[in-house]
C-alpha cells in the first residue's frame, strides 16, 4: 500500500543537526534522506541556510517543525506560515510536517508540544486549521502524533481516533512515530499495537523512530538514545500494515558521531526487509 | 468524564498559566484557580497508574524552565558560565516571566538579555554582566544575519588611487562593532577555550569587531583609535576624512601611516565591507 498522495519512499533518513553539519559537507555520508527542523532554518542567513542548501542540493528533505501550534486557540501565525512555504520551495522539500499539539496561547510559546482533549470540539477547531494551513502552504500538511505526559477528562476518544477522524475530516497525511505511540502507551496505560492497527495506513507518509528515557513513574520522549526492540516491534507491526514509507530516526541529545546515528537508523532496514549496508561506523573508522 | 468539559480556550489558558508558573506546581495551581478551582484538577486531568493528576502536570512544568535555560545557555555560555548555574537560573526564570517568548523560534528569545540584566535582581558585577550580555549578543545576531558577498579584489582594483581620499565604504550586513567597559572579549575567549584563568572583571575600556566571513563569525579586538576610525567608515564617512580626522585627534596615540594600512588591509581581507562608493 502506498499513501493517498503518492509520496515517496524516501529510504532511512536522519534529521540533519548543527553538530553534523562539518562532516556532511565533507563527506557526503550515504544517508538517503534528511529531515530539517524547520525553525532553526527560517530566521537566519548564515551557516544554516548555507548547509542547507547544499544538503538540498544532493539529498531528499522534508521540513518537520514544531510551533505550528495547530491545536492552539489562538490565531494561526501568518507570518510563520509565509516563511514556511519559502522554506519549503527553496528546499525543494517533499513534504512539510508538525505535531498534533499546542505550543502556547494569548501570544505566547511555551515550546512545548502540548496535548490536546481529544473531544468533537477540539476535532472541529483543529480540522478548519489543518484546512487552512494546507491552503496556506499550498501542500498537504502532515501531523505527527505527540507523546504526552497527561491525558484530559473530557477526552471522548483515542488519540489514535482523533488523529483519524482528524486526517479524514482535513484530508491531511500522518507521521506516525512508533517511539512516541511506545512513549504515551505506557504514560496512559493503553495497548500500543491496538494503536498502531488503527491508524489508517493509506494517510502514513512518514515514519518517526528514537530512544526514550524511562524515570519509572513515566517516560519522557528525550530522543537520546537508541531504540528498545519493542519500539521497533511496534515499527515492524506498522510497516506490515502501510509497506514502504519513508523513516527518519530522530536523535537530539547526546547526539552521537554520525556513524553511530546512521547505524542506529539503518536498524530499519532489517524491519522493511532489506538487506543492511556495512556499518557506517565501521566504514567511518577504516 | 467530566460531566462539565471545559471550554478547549480556557483549558489552554489554565494548563499554560500553570505550567510556566515559576514556583511549584500547587502554586501555580492556586493561582489559576479563576480557571479550573484546584480542588478540582482531578475532574480536569485523570491520573495515571503511578501519578496524580498534578504530578503529571508538573512533568510540563519542570521542563519549561530547563528548555528557557537550554535555549539561552547557547545563547549566553559566557554570562551563564560567570553567573553559575543557580545564579544563571535565577536570571532565566526571572528574564522569561519578563520577556516570555512571542514567537515561533526561540533564536531570539535572549535579545533583551543586555539590558534585563543590568538592572536584573540579585545578579552579581550587573555592569560586567551587560557588557558580557552585548557581546553575546551581537555573535548571535552576526551568526544570523543576511549573506552579502564581501568587497572583492576586483570592485577594490577598480577604484582608481585618486577616488580613494573619497571612497564611501559600507559593512556587510554580518557585522557589529562595540565598546566595553570590561574585558569581556577576553573573557569569552576563555571560556570558548575552557581556560578557567579568566580575566578579571576589573574596569578596562575595550572595543571589538564582530563579523563573519564564509559562515564562521570572527570576533576582532581593536585599539580606540581602529574602532574609532573603523566607527567613521561604517557610518558612511569617506575614507579621506575619516584618516584625517583619526590623526588629527589620535593626539599622541595617533595612528602611523603603517598601522592605517595594515588595519585597512585586515579590514578588507576579513570582509568587513561590502560595497565601495566613490563621487
Amino acid at each position: 500500500m502506498s499513501n493517498r498522495w503518492s509520496f515517496p519512499d524516501l529510504g532511512v533518513g536522519v534529521g540533519l543537526r548543527s553538530v553534523h553539519f562539518g562532516h556532511i559537507l565533507a563527506t557526503h555520508p550515504p544517508v538517503d534522506w534528511f529531515e530539517v527542523l524547520s525553525e532553526n532554518f527560517l530566521d537566519t542567513g548564515g551557516r544554516p541556510l548555507h548547509v542547507l542548501d547544499r544538503v538540498a542540493e544532493r539529498y531528499p528533505v522534508a521540513l518537520h517543525g514544531v510551533s505550528m501550534s495547530i491545536g492552539s486557540t489562538d490565531p494561526l501565525d501568518a507570518e510563520y506560515l509565509g516563511k514556511l512555504k519559502a522554506l519549503a520551495d527553496r528546499a525543494r522539500a517533499h513534504w512539510v510536517s508538525d505535531h498534533l499539539c499546542w505550543t502556547g496561547v494569548l501570544g505566547r510559546n511555551t515550546h512545548d508540544l502540548l496535548p490536546m482533549p481529544y473531544t468533537e470540539e477540539a476535532l472541529r477547531h483543529t480540522a478548519a486549521r489543518v484546512r487552512e494551513v494546507q491552503e496556506r502552504l499550498e501542500r498537504p500538511l502532515v501531523l505527527e502524533n505527540p507523546s504526552s505526559y497527561v491525558q484530559f477528562a473530557a477526552s471522548t476518544m483515542t488519540e489514535w481516533e482523533f488523529l483519524s477522524r482528524l486526517a479524514g475530516e482535513a484530508d491531511c497525511g500522518l507521521l506516525l512515530d512508533v517511539n512516541n505511540v511506545y512513549v504515551s502507551a505506557f504514560n496512559h496505560g493503553f495497548d500500543p499495537r491496538e494503536y498502531v492497527l488503527g491508524i489508517p495506513a493509506d494517510r502514513v507518509v512518514q515514519y518517526h523512530v528514537a530512544g526514550h528515557t524511562n524515570k519509572g513513574t513515566h517516560i519522557l520522549d528525550t530522543h537520546s538514545d537508541h531504540a528498545l526492540p519493542e519500539v521497533w516491534d511496534l515499527y515492524r507491526l506498522a510497516w506490515s500494515r502501510t509497506g514502504p514509507v519513508a523513516t527518519l530516526y530522530e536523535w537530539d541529545e547526546d547526539i552521537p558521531e554520525f556513524a553511530v546515528l546512521l547505524d542506529e537508523a539503518r536498524k530499519a532496514l532489517a524491519h522493511r526487509g532489506e538487506p543492511a549496508p556495512r556499518p557506517a561506523a565501521v566504514a567511518s573508522a577504516r | 468524564m467530566s460531566t462539565h468539559p471545559v471550554p478547549l480556550d480556557r483549558l489552554q489558558r489554565w494548563m499554560q498559566g500553570v505550567i510556566v508558573h515559576p514556583g511549584t506546581v500547587e502554586e501555580g495551581l492556586r493561582e489559576h484557580a479563576a480557571e479550573v478551582p484546584a480542588e478540582r484538577v482531578g475532574d480536569v486531568l485523570l491520573p495515571s497508574p503511578r501519578l496524580t493528576a498534578a504530578e503529571r502536570i508538573a512533568i510540563y512544568q519542570r521542563m519549561y524552565p530547563l528548555r528557557m535555560q537550554e535555549a539561552l545557555q547557547t545563547d549566553y555560555p559566557a554570562l551563564a558560565h560567570f553567573l553559575g548555574d543557580e545564579g544563571f537560573a535565577d536570571l532565566v526564570s526571572g528574564y522569561v516571566q519578563a520577556f516570555p517568548s512571542r514567537s515561533y523560534t526561540l533564536n531570539r528569545l535572549g535579545d533583551r538579555m543586555p539590558d534585563y540584566v543590568k538592572t536584573a535582581p540579585g545578579v552579581r558585577r550587573p555592569d560586567f554582566c551587560h557588557d558580557l550580555a552585548r557581546l553575546e549578543l551581537a555573535i548571535t545576531e552576526v551568526f544570523d544575519a543576511p549573506e552579502t558577498p564581501p568587497l572583492s579584489q576586483a570592485a577594490i582594483a577598480a577604484v582608481a588611487p585618486e577616488a580613494w581620499g573619497g571612497a564611501v565604504l559600507a559593512p556587510v550586513a554580518a557585522f557589529r562593532l562595540l565598546s566595553f567597559r570590561y574585558p569581556v572579549n577576553a573573557y569569552v575567549q576563555t571560556v570558548k577555550d575552557d581556560d578557567h584563568d579568566h580575566p578579571k572583571a576589573r574596569l578596562k575600556d575595550t572595543w571589538v569587531a564582530v563579523y563573519r566571513r564564509d559562515y564562521a563569525v570572527y570576533r576582532l579586538e581593536l585599539s580606540r583609535a581602529a574602532h574609532d576610525l573603523l566607527a567613521d567608515l561604517v557610518g558612511g564617512r569617506p575614507l579621506g576624512e575619516s584618516v584625517e580626522r583619526a590623526v588629527r585627534e589620535g593626539g599622541r596615540r595617533a595612528p602611523s601611516e603603517h598601522e592605517l594600512f595594515r588595519w585597512f588591509r585586515e579590514w578588507v581581507s576579513g570582509g568587513v565591507f561590502r560595497r565601495v562608493e566613490t563621487v
